[in-house]
């Protein structure tokens, strides 16, 4: 149940567009694999800080503010690296003499790209969690006392994946046509997501039932 | 509006990359329906096998204890599987290959039935499905001689032998994971070492294997998976377009990659252990590509003809066993620089004369023993933790995908384990012990990016 409120519109997704076609596939792979490495720099980085002090808040901010830095320069790099994969494909398709990429595949390259960090957000903050979900018992986190902490994990999760999707395909396009706005969209779409898990800090301050409050913030 | 590239590039990868993946899925299953079901019977009574041969591990040792003997058992581990490989390049040399086909006939019974009954038996006791023993005894029964009779003789469907094969590794794979857990790493690690130096140094006996299976031009006694792609999806289905796409970029050719492995059995206590080998060979077949490629244009007439011949022979050849296409493979060093055109012509010279000889079958050829020893790592990753497990996935389908890439450039046998293997590795130790505290401890304080 809860998986399938994480993942469940990154599968339809998935079946429906990517499936039929095996490099997306692999686009989809490889932006998974890259958003781990970044996961992985991140930590190691963060080690030597752990387990931090979680009554105060700042700590928490400068940790999110500098991996979402370090996820949209992330991002950047992928752009470029895609660039040249457009050249060698459109040679490629030169070279058999069948028409160039068009604007829908490069489209649907950057949504299987970006689908492939938002699956991988979800898996590793949500379903490899899961596991003592499928015991009897559920689980509340000392902040957010109304909802299972399954649920909200699944939630935030899926509010991520949506995120991250659409966000590559904002992000191809407003590199490739130079637009600013779209440029600076994406990141700053970023960090008000991340940004807002700071919500929940605030909680015991203002005494209020927030992470209820916050969950219908994320799923908009 | 003609179809866009996008629909058929990699489709080869993901032709290989699929079993492997359902293979991993199917072993992190069992591991974890099995290891619920007696936590502690299977630590307190470890079975000495092959591997366990010097040291049997213990949890109470310490840390320098375990070390020291999971090497030894590694070390010995990759000694008996270098001997046995040995004895097989030699049988195969003085062509005993008849003994060959029928042991590995043999063993592939044998694994199927005494391994995949007692995985069978431990399923069933740990869902406790109601079933009776000899409805059980009948089961398996068939289900071993149809698996050996697909593997092994042709006028197969080729979805059936796929199957089996990925079975086989299934069950392998989740026997290997009942080894303690220094010895699986340090063992992986060896393997991989192993693996690296019998396929490409010059005294190697898988590469004493291969040159000799493609010199006498026939198939190598071995246990290869092979991702024929079963239905043609659209019309200009191109088999190796990856080839092609490096072509594009560097000017050099199709390629087929053929990974093999050797499985053999070795009798030792009550256990039955399956030792598998491994190569790689690397088979030109850029006329092939071009040639269907293009059916459709019709750009390059000579070629129209050729392919078309080819297709036809292609599609009756089917279902018969691989045969390397070794007469290109030796004129390939030459081309290797030359354009496309030229090799297409002389190709087709080729393809006349060869009309008669079974052609080999396109699609990547992976090896059962790395389909095993993949899921030997993700199946010993599962018995930590979910995270680890996608990491170490990740990692392997990416080091798979970068030794195919390897292939299509150089122009060799290729050993699929040592890349996969060394990255399953980083990852899973890098995931415990760095991401894990880091991911946990956000996720439970709701911070999430």
């Amino acid at each position: 149940g809860y998986a399938l409120v994480a993942l469940g519109p990154s599968l339809s997704l998935f079946i429906a567009v990517i499936s039929k076609k095996p490099f997306l596939i692999l686009t989809l792979l490889s932006s998974t694999l890259v958003w781990l490495i970044s996961l992985i720099i991140l930590s190691g980085i963060w080690r030597a800080f752990l387990p931090l002090n979680s009554t105060t808040w700042w700590p928490f901010a400068i940790l999110i503010f500098t991996s979402i830095a370090f996820q949209e320069g992330l991002r950047l790099l992928f752009w470029k690296v895609y660039k040249r994969l457009e050249d060698i494909l459109d040679a490629f398709a030169d070279k058999v003499s069948k028409p160039r990429l068009y604007l829908t595949d490069k489209m649907q390259i950057a949504l299987a790209g970006g689908l492939g960090h938002g699956v991988a957000h979800a898996v590793f903050f949500c379903l490899s969690l899961l596991t003592p979900a499928f015991g009897p018992a559920t689980y509340f986190v000392d902040r957010c006392s109304q909802i299972p902490f399954f649920l909200v994990s699944a939630i935030i999760a899926l509010a991520f994946v949506t995120v991250h999707t659409f966000s590559m395909v904002i992000a191809f396009n407003g590199y490739a046509e130079g637009n600013k706005v779209d440029q600076l969209f994406v990141p700053s779409v970023h960090l008000a997501a991340g940004m807002m898990v700071i919500f929940y800090f605030c909680s015991h301050v203002y005494a209020t039932p927030s992470c209820s409050v916050s969950e219908p913030y994320y799923v908009q | 509006m003609e179809s866009s590239i996008l629909e058929s590039i990699g489709q080869e990868i993901i032709g290989v990359m699929s079993p492997v993946s359902l293979c991993m899925l199917l072993v992190v299953l069992l591991v974890y329906s099995l290891s619920d079901s007696n936590p502690f019977s299977s630590s307190s009574a470890p079975i000495r096998t092959a591997a366990n041969l010097v040291y049997l591990e213990n949890p109470s040792d310490t840390t320098a204890q375990k070390l020291e003997g999971a090497l030894l058992n590694a070390l010995v581990f990759v000694i008996l599987i270098a001997i046995v490989t040995f004895v097989l390049v030699l049988l195969y040399y003085y062509n005993f290959t008849n003994f060959l086909k029928n042991y590995m006939r043999f063993s592939a019974f044998f694994v199927l039935g005494t391994m995949g009954g007692s995985i069978f038996l431990s399923i069933i006791q740990h869902f406790s499905i109601p079933i009776d023993s000899i409805t059980c005894f009948l089961l398996l029964f068939n289900y071993t001689i149809v698996g050996v009779l697909s593997m092994f003789s042709g006028g197969m469907p080729i979805v059936l032998r796929q199957g089996y094969m990925v079975s086989l590794g299934i069950i392998v794979a989740t026997w290997f994971t009942k080894l303690p857990e220094w010895t699986t790493w340090v063992l992986l690690v060896a393997l991989a070492l192993y693996d690296l130096v019998a396929v490409l140094a010059p005294g190697g006996p898988l590469k004493l294997l291969v040159e000799l299976a493609s010199s006498r031009d026939e198939e190598l006694p071995a246990l290869v998976y092979e991702a024929r792609p079963t239905v043609a999806r659209n019309e200009g289905n191109p088999r190796s377009t990856l080839g092609l796409l490096v072509a594009g970029v560097s000017d050099s050719g199709s390629v087929e990659l053929q990974a093999v492995s050797n499985n053999n059995i070795r009798r030792d206590g009550a256990e039955n252990r399956r030792s598998p080998e491994y190569t790689a060979i690397q088979v030109r077949n850029l006329e092939n590509v071009e040639g269907e490629r293009n059916r459709d244009e019709g750009e390059r007439s000579p070629l129209v003809g050729h392919s078309r011949e080819r297709y036809s022979s292609d599609s009756n050849s089917s279902e018969y066993s691989t045969v390397i296409h070794n007469r290109e493979s030796e004129t390939s060093v030459d081309e290797e620089m030359s354009p496309l055109v030229d090799l297409l012509g002389m190709d087709n010279e080729r393809e006349h004369e060869r009309r008669d000889s079974v052609v080999a079958s396109r699609g990547i050829k992976l090896g059962l023993g790395d389909f095993v020893f993949y899921s030997v790592l993700v199946g010993r990753a599962a018995m930590y933790d979910l995270m680890t497990v996608y990491a170490c996935y990740l990692a392997i389908i990416s080091g798979l995908g970068c030794t195919l890439i390897l292939l299509s450039v150089c122009h060799r046998a290729l050993p699929a384990l040592p890349i996969s293997i060394t990255l399953g590795v980083i990852f899973y130790f890098l995931t415990r012990l760095l991401m894990e505290p880091f991911v946990v401890g956000m996720a439970t304080n709701l911070m999430m990016f």
